[in-house]
């Protein structure tokens, strides 16, 4: 907006920045701090926060007893990566496919795709509790890997189908005058310089699975347990270990958030974007 | 390739391309909706792990009707809802006109915008429990050193109080994804308009009244319809902070459809209130995508 830079108004927008970092980090900040503080220091009125109270402890308490953790991490890590990958595989031809060629029906299957991403899990989870216990799929990576398809398959579709529209079509007609076939159209040229938008999608697809919690609370027990659902039932049971617990998030957030971070601009862009573009 | 056309050799392309994913989704979305729907017109018994059915009508959404629990959880979705979209979109609408200021442009703001957004919300629910904690909690120990408050409060303690605390947790995590969207927006409007309007004397706020908002019109409605889907997708905070209590007081629809099924067991009737939150996240969505429809969208300016 423009207008006379005024005393006032500069110092009303630099104090509305203000509270809105501080409304922002003051929670993330006190996760990591109380992470690295003893259990007196915490439950002290007020908390102790002299030097002597910070520790290490709580990561390496953690890391001892919770053998779950270790499970978890690495349940997480298989689950987000198979899905991911199976989601751009499947629906990174189809997003082309709806992009490019005027298919009968394609206007729907996307209002269909679009709708879909959009409902609670709550919506399909019964009978997606009821087929998984027949196929012996409960507890089972497999299981949340095609679980979590139901969520990530619309939503990458739905992202790199925008992006490939903006594609000028120019070159992949010049590509098919000399003579290339729509598969080498499609891998020599569209999917090279679509990497970044694919990227971001992979980027996207990746968190929202590692974060999942409803479905991998009804579908796992014990084998198959992710990050979420570890770090739900150690904050049941070490409720009042606080320092250990929040150590614990701590180490189930950092990955994605510095993941997050580091891909902001793309993921802001292609997200956000896609939103509120038709 | 003699015979078939290049536009034919594309289409068939295409239909390949396109069927997998058709296929998967039909198989794991269309058909559990339509399962769900099924089981919602059935009293479902499980028997030593086998599901016996019997075909009852609309008995178990007739049963809702007078059930309490039922009843509540729709006064507390309605209120949760109504409450976290004016919030959010409000406040993020504050926050992105303030990131949209040349003093809010620093990269800062933008690193701090993503991270609530990424953690987890398992673990964001994990961290206010802490800050919380009615006996140790930060809030009560920074509200009483301030004093602001005489006793230490149980946050969580009264179903009023514990609905409202969950409303404020979640308006955290949600400000940042909205003021993104709208920021978005806020960067699409030209700025010859701005220039123009204070070339003719308008102030900020007849620029906001009568530039930014008309423009802005079509990112708002869409940022008011997500919100509120999104807000009845919301389960993780109530099974880590409250597990609907005390008193059923945070019971939300999402929440009352899960324990209906995998706690009580009652399947048919679970099914009848899953349902009951898919036509109305149907009919939200729907109304999305009539948003993003060229014809229904206003071009800015």
């Amino acid at each position: 907006m423009q207008g006379k830079p005024s005393k006032l108004g500069r110092l009303s927008i630099q104090l509305g920045l203000g509270i809105f970092g501080f409304w922002t980090l003051a929670p993330i900040a006190w996760l990591v701090v109380s992470s690295l503080m003893q259990q007196q220091a915490l439950t002290a009125t007020p908390p102790d926060f002299s030097p002597s109270a910070f520790t290490f402890q709580n990561y390496v308490e953690v890391m001892n007893s919770a053998a779950a953790l270790g499970r978890g991490l690495a349940n997480s890590l298989i689950v987000a990566v198979s899905t991911t990958a199976v989601a751009l595989a499947v629906g990174a031809p189809a997003a082309y496919a709806l992009a490019r060629f005027q298919l009968p029906g394609s206007g729907p299957i996307l209002l269909m795709i679009l709708a879909t991403q959009m409902f609670p899990g709550i919506v399909v989870a019964i009978p997606m509790f009821i087929v998984m216990s027949h196929l012996g799929l409960i507890d089972s990576r497999l299981g949340l890997v095609i679980v979590y398809l139901s969520f990530n398959l619309p939503i990458v579709i739905w992202i790199l189908h925008g992006f490939f529209l903006a594609i000028p079509v120019g070159l992949e007609r010049a590509a098919a005058v000399d003579g290339a076939t729509t598969l080498q159209i499609f891998r020599l040229i569209v999917l090279p310089i679509s990497w970044p938008p694919i990227f971001a999608t992979a980027i996207f697809a990746f968190i929202e699975s590692w974060n999942e919690f409803f479905f991998a609370l009804i579908l796992t027990r014990q084998n198959a347990q992710t990050v979420p659902l570890v770090i739900s039932q150690f904050a049941g049971q070490y409720q009042t270990v606080f320092g250990q617990m929040m150590a614990a998030a701590t180490m189930a957030v950092t990955p994605v958030v510095v993941i997050a971070i580091i891909f902001r601009q793309s993921i802001m862009k292609g997200f956000t974007e896609g939103m509120i573009k038709s | 390739m003699a015979g078939i056309t290049l536009q034919q050799r594309r289409r068939r392309f295409g239909v390949g391309a396109l069927l997998p994913a058709v296929v998967i989704i039909l198989a794991i979305l269309a058909y559990p909706m339509a399962a769900s729907l099924w089981l919602s017109l059935h009293h479902v018994e499980l028997a030593g792990g086998a599901v016996a059915e019997s075909f009852i009508g609309l008995a178990n959404y007739a049963a809702l009707l007078d059930d309490d629990s039922f009843r509540l959880a729709v006064s507390n979705s309605a209120y949760f809802s109504v409450c976290e979209v004016a919030l959010v979109v409000g406040l993020g609408l504050g926050v992105a006109l303030l990131l949209n200021h040349p003093l809010g442009r620093s990269g800062f703001f933008r690193v701090l915008l993503i991270i609530p957004w990424a953690i987890a919300p398992v673990a964001n629910a994990v961290l206010w429990k802490w800050i919380l904690n009615s006996n140790y909690g930060i809030l009560n120990a920074i509200l009483t050193e301030l004093g602001l408050i005489d006793n230490y409060v149980t946050w969580l303690g009264t179903p009023g109080r514990a609905l409202n605390m969950l409303l404020l947790v979640d308006v955290w995590k949600s400000i940042p994804f909205i003021a993104l969207l709208l920021l978005a927006g806020l960067q699409k409007i030209p700025s010859m308009l701005y220039r123009a309007a204070w070339l003719d004397g308008a102030n900020t706020w007849q620029q906001f009244r009568f530039i930014t908002l008309p423009s802005l019109r079509t990112t708002l409605a869409i940022a008011i319809i997500l919100q509120t889907l999104w807000s009845f997708k919301l389960f993780d905070l109530v099974y880590v902070l409250t597990r609907g209590g005390p008193a059923d007081g945070t019971v939300l629809l999402n929440y009352l459809a899960y324990r209906e099924t995998f706690n009580f067991l009652h399947i048919g009737s679970g099914a009848a209130v899953a349902n009951v939150v898919f036509f109305i996240s149907l009919i939200l969505a729907i109304a999305y995508i009539r948003m993003l429809r060229p014809g229904g969208r206003k071009v800015p300016a």
